[in-house]
């Protein structure tokens, strides 16, 4: 068979984590409600982690596990953050429609 | 409806599945490198800064003075050994069953992923992003990263979609218009661009050539003099103790400082969430709002 199929190396989890980079960008592009466009933004996340996790292997150092967590923290403090400003925006106006988000102020 | 909550409930349970065998390869790995290691004679490490050759010792003991007083010149102090799990590597890490993992991990993390974005309900959304997750932490096993893999679990498939699910049931809005409007013009250069894309990445993968050793059992970690020894795989390569090794030695400011960013974050979700008790007429609502969340 195929060695790209049988063997698996670095590259194989470098464009996977392309992949779903790009699924995530999709998803904020093309999608108008604000929960699942973070949750697209945490597939992004999940990708670049997986990029430095594959990177982190590559060159033995385990810093890059170090850098993951960071990374996931920070994930975890944004979805808080994020689905609290959900919240009040949904609170006075009723939608969490991203098209129809023109003002700051409601 | 109904069947696409089947097949939902069916590609969860593959991708449990499949990380159950990957837990089982992954402690199979570390149940069976003893037996293996103990009657042979053990290669020497290659690099072992500070320590004395240790022989036909077994590689997992830690080197101190109480253990190995004859073998160890410098018993008092004691430096950081190195260890080399290479020789760990008794399943074939580059082997068909390793390819088997890796492409029903890739299917279900890239099936979980266009499933959340292309769903109207959001529950169902959430799901495919547990399923998401799961095969992520499956994919950081694959590399060696198993205490990360386990964070991935806690803190993504248990707290992050926890959250989101609060929130869409406080929330509780049908969708109505999932998709953006866009034109005729829009679709084709979406298309094209999705075309391109996927040329670009396969061309990409058709190009990868994988170095013979290239999934081995990874380099060795630094253990630290003096630390107990319970566990063998304990100073694996990306397991809790070399994490946090790493973490507290050289990342002790950027692990403070993420205690400050989830402090801020938390006082701050805190502060935007919290019904506007001064809105005249948003009072009522707000009561309203803070009666149901307390």
């Amino acid at each position: 068979m195929n060695s790209v199929v049988t063997h698996i190396g670095y590259g194989h989890f470098l464009v996977l984590s392309a992949i779903l980079f790009a699924i995530g960008v999709v998803g904020v592009l093309i999608r108008r409600n604000a929960l699942i466009v973070m949750m697209s933004i945490e597939l992004m996340l999940n990708a670049a982690n997986i990029a430095i996790i594959t990177f982190a292997r590559m060159h033995g150092d385990v810093g890059g596990h170090s850098f993951a967590l960071v990374v996931i923290a920070v994930a975890a403090a944004e979805v808080a953050v994020g689905l609290a400003i959900l919240v009040a925006v949904f609170r006075g106006r009723r939608h969490i429609d991203v098209d129809r988000m023109t003002t700051l102020k409601y | 409806m109904r069947t696409s909550l089947v097949r939902l409930v069916t590609g969860l349970a593959v991708v449990a599945i499949a990380l159950v065998a990957a837990l089982s390869l992954t402690g199979g790995v570390a149940a069976a490198q003893p037996a293996e290691r103990a009657p042979g004679a053990a290669p020497a490490p290659t690099a072992q800064p500070g320590t004395a050759p240790r022989g036909t010792a077994p590689r997992i003991q830690i080197v101190d003075g109480a253990a190995k007083p004859a073998a160890a010149p410098a018993a008092g102090t004691p430096a950081p050994r190195i260890e080399d799990p290479r020789a760990r590597d008794v399943i074939n890490s580059n082997g068909p069953a390793m390819a088997v993992l890796f492409w029903i991990f890739a299917l279900g993390m890239i099936g979980g992923a266009i499933f959340v974005i292309t769903r109207r309900n959001m529950i169902a959304a959430v799901m495919g992003m547990v399923g998401t997750f799961f095969a992520v932490a499956g994919l950081y096993m694959m590399l060696y990263a198993s205490f990360l893999a386990v964070i991935q679990m806690l803190v993504y498939a248990g707290a992050i979609m926890v959250l989101f699910v609060f929130v869409i049931m406080i929330l509780n809005r049908p969708e109505d218009e999932p998709w953006g409007l866009v034109g005729l013009p829009g679709k084709i250069l979406a298309g094209i661009a999705l075309a391109y894309l996927t040329f670009r990445l396969g061309s990409l993968l058709a190009s990868v050539k994988a170095p013979a050793d290239a999934l081995l059992a990874p380099p060795p970690v630094v253990v630290p003099p003096g630390a107990p020894t319970d566990a063998p795989t304990l100073y694996d390569w990306g397991s809790t103790a070399g994490v946090g090794w790493n973490l507290f030695n050289e990342y002790l400011f950027p692990f403070e400082a993420v205690s400050i960013l989830l402090l801020v974050a938390v006082v701050g979700a805190i502060a935007i969430a919290r019904p506007l008790k001064a809105d005249d007429d948003d009072a009522a609502e707000g009561d309203a709002a803070a009666g149901e969340a307390s």
